[in-house]
């Protein structure tokens, strides 16, 4: 046991020593952290964060997240970089409330924090909104309704119940579609995928089984019409439904040309990535983000701001995108 | 050295190899109060579970607990609903508080003790019977709040519990050493942790032996749910909201815990201590990854070495290799 206890002493001698360096450096540090790692949405992000970072000299800039989609598991992940003494948190987050102790500490402690996709986040500096979260949902819906023309069975998907945008966008769809299109009957709403292709696939072949007349879906996350799109190759029912939804060109690339999705909607998850470094630096900064400021990404040239829940600031651009088989391929991600 | 002391010296050491690499690697941030404090705040979730199935474990009949984190997540969010009807808040936190961590305990009460019911009495394999009801829990979690997260407000007593340190010990760690000691004494000094040893290393010898084994598996599995809704505590005040998915990925975490704390997953032995020594390497671990920024897939696979390595180190004799000491 002895020999034990020396050696500990002598590693926790040693490490003081070698910890001194590391200490001196004091360049800002800003750590974006996103729900899931691993998925293609993220990993375009990652590459805003890395453009950012090459772009940038005295900042380093740094992407993280859980490797399951956990609410959980982000907290931990935000309590460790306000022990670790980031300069500044930028996070999508999973669930926001589940976020706003670990979010005011970090506050506490003098660290800056930018959220994405959260405008219901109290404790944040600022939070960023690619678009109008309302807007978004009726565009997708319109554009589903035409395909459907404005009448028959449809359903939404959503990450999970606990998502906020993915429910903002599926609500105002709903609103759209019973305000302008008494044909549409929307049935089984939002059906959760849990931001996992297969989920989706095998909720919407329960729903495929359990209304065989079903002519439009309406997708949330990034994988719903995916899964989706999937489920109705297999049932060879390509042609009769309309598949509308968030998505990523890369990937639902192959159900576009097949006709089984139909149209996709998005915004660049790089340029959100590189949007929220830059409004971090501005914050750190002490600048000022006012009502039609330019953040120098596209999109984001002459961004709405507007009061958020607590003392931040709400930053809305108007980022989207939406892309059919015809130009997908003009988006390499 | 008898082989489960051996077992707590090695989990000590991967404690301090971890803490030390940590500093060595990541900066004396690390190692600053602060950060410590942090970890510990992070423990008591996971290892409560983890001493839940720890319990169900040691009961043996391939006993485990697939239930503790819905349970957890079920009992903060009755609760709530519960209390928000009784007392406000705003009025009295400090009641609200207790009442609110009173009904918690309550809900595990009656959940563990349904896990329990089932087991001994309708013979269900734990696996399947803790598998249903964590089905159960989830279902009527999600019915109560329709899938949403409810939010508690900020309620300074129960923050405190959850964030704020006493004496340089965050207030919910010190619970969680309480109640694994009282784990700990229960197993080893009285005569139901003695039984509960019997009854898994040989549960007919023990039936033989007059040991009530379906009123000893019950006991065990609401004692699982009792320590399932402290957690259940714990998430709410550290996070001030309530969720029924909060922590999906801790089921298998738990069990990789006591497993990795020399647990024998075919019943009849467990250290709490060892369990303790595990979960807050698994802790350092994780958090020097978050520090580091290293990909958290990574850290599963990490993981996964650390359970190969002390399971081998359980079976493998590396004595002959060190030189003889007297």
């Amino acid at each position: 046991m002895k020999s034990v206890k020396k050696l500990a002493g002598s590693a926790l001698v040693l490490s003081t020593i070698l910890a001194g360096p590391a200490l001196a450096a004091d360049e800002q540090t800003i750590t974006t952290v996103v729900k899931v790692t691993g998925e293609n949405w993220f990993i375009r992000m990652n590459e805003g964060v890395d453009a950012f970072n090459a772009d940038k000299e005295a900042i380093d800039a740094t992407q993280i997240g859980p490797a399951q989609a956990d609410a959980a598991q982000q907290a931990r992940i935000i309590e460790d970089l306000v022990a670790k003494g980031v300069s500044a948190i930028a996070v999508v987050p999973m669930d926001p409330s589940a976020l706003e102790g670990v979010l005011r500490r970090a506050q506490g402690r003098g660290i800056k924090v930018i959220a994405h996709e959260g405008d219901s986040i109290v404790n944040a500096d600022a939070d960023i909104e690619a678009f109008d979260n309302a807007a978004f949902g009726t565009k997708i819906n319109e554009g589903l309704a035409e395909c459907m023309g404005g009448e028959g069975k449809w359903t939404t998907f959503v990450g999970s119940l606990g998502s906020l945008t993915h429910n903002q966008w599926v609500d105002a769809g709903a609103a759209n579609a019973e305000a302008k299109y008494p044909g549409m009957e929307l049935v089984a709403a939002k059906n959760e995928s849990f931001n996992d292709a297969n989920k989706a696939y095998e909720k919407a072949k329960e729903i495929l089984r359990a209304y065989p007349d079903i002519k439009g879906f309406q997708g949330s996350s990034a994988i719903d019409v995916i899964g989706i799109g999937r489920a109705i190759e297999e049932a060879g029912r390509s042609d009769q439904t309309c598949v509308f939804g968030l998505g990523l060109p890369k990937d639902t690339g192959p159900y576009l040309e097949t006709g089984a999705v139909d149209r996709i909607y998005f915004w660049d998850p790089k340029d959100a990535g590189y949007v929220m470094n830059v409004v971090s630096e501005k914050i750190l900064n002490g600048e000022e983000i006012t009502d039609g400021a330019d953040l120098g990404v596209q999109g984001y040239n002459s961004v709405k701001v507007s009061q958020g829940p607590g003392k931040g600031i709400i930053i809305q651009g108007q980022a989207w995108v939406d892309v059919g088989k015809e130009n997908y391929g003009e988006y390499p991600f | 050295m008898p082989r489960a002391d051996r077992q707590t010296v090695f989990l000590a050491l991967i404690n301090v190899i971890v803490l030390v690499t940590g500093a060595l690697l990541a900066g004396a941030n690390f190692i600053d109060s602060y950060n410590l404090q942090i970890m510990a705040a992070q423990v008591p979730e996971l290892g409560l579970l983890a001493l839940g199935v720890t319990l169900a474990m040691i009961s043996g009949n391939g006993g485990i607990d697939l239930s503790g984190i819905a349970l957890a997540n079920l009992s903060g969010i009755v609760s709530f609903l519960v209390v928000r009807a009784l007392v406000v808040p705003g009025d009295d936190p400090l009641l609200f508080s207790w009442t609110f961590a009173g009904v918690a305990i309550a809900v595990g009460l009656v959940g563990g003790l349904l896990n329990g019911i089932v087991i001994a009495f309708a013979g269900l394999t734990p696996l399947i019977a803790t598998l249903g009801t964590q089905l159960l829990f989830t279902g009527v979690a999600v019915w109560l709040t329709n899938g949403s997260a409810l939010s508690l407000g900020y309620i300074p007593p129960l923050d405190s519990f959850g964030n704020l340190p006493v004496l340089g010990v965050p207030l919910c760690f010190t619970l969680f050493v309480v109640v694994a000691a009282l784990i700990a004494y229960i197993l080893r000094y009285t005569p139901f942790g003695v039984k509960l040893m019997l009854l898994g290393s040989n549960a007919k010898a023990a039936h033989y032996g007059g040991i009530p084994a379906r009123r000893m598996i019950v006991i065990t599995y609401t004692i699982c749910g009792i320590l399932a809704s402290i957690a259940g505590v714990v998430i709410a005040s550290r996070n001030l909201s309530v969720k029924w998915d909060y922590g999906s990925s801790y089921v298998l975490i738990a069990i990789l815990i006591a497993v990795l704390g020399g647990v024998k997953p075919e019943g009849g032995y467990g250290k709490v201590l060892c369990v303790l020594l595990a979960a807050t390497a698994l802790q350092i671990l994780s958090s020097l990854f978050n520090f580091l920024g290293i990909s958290n897939f990574f850290r599963d696979l990490a993981w996964g070495v650390l359970l190969l390595a002390l399971l081998a180190s359980a079976r493998v004799n590396f004595s002959i290799w060190l030189p003889s000491r007297q």
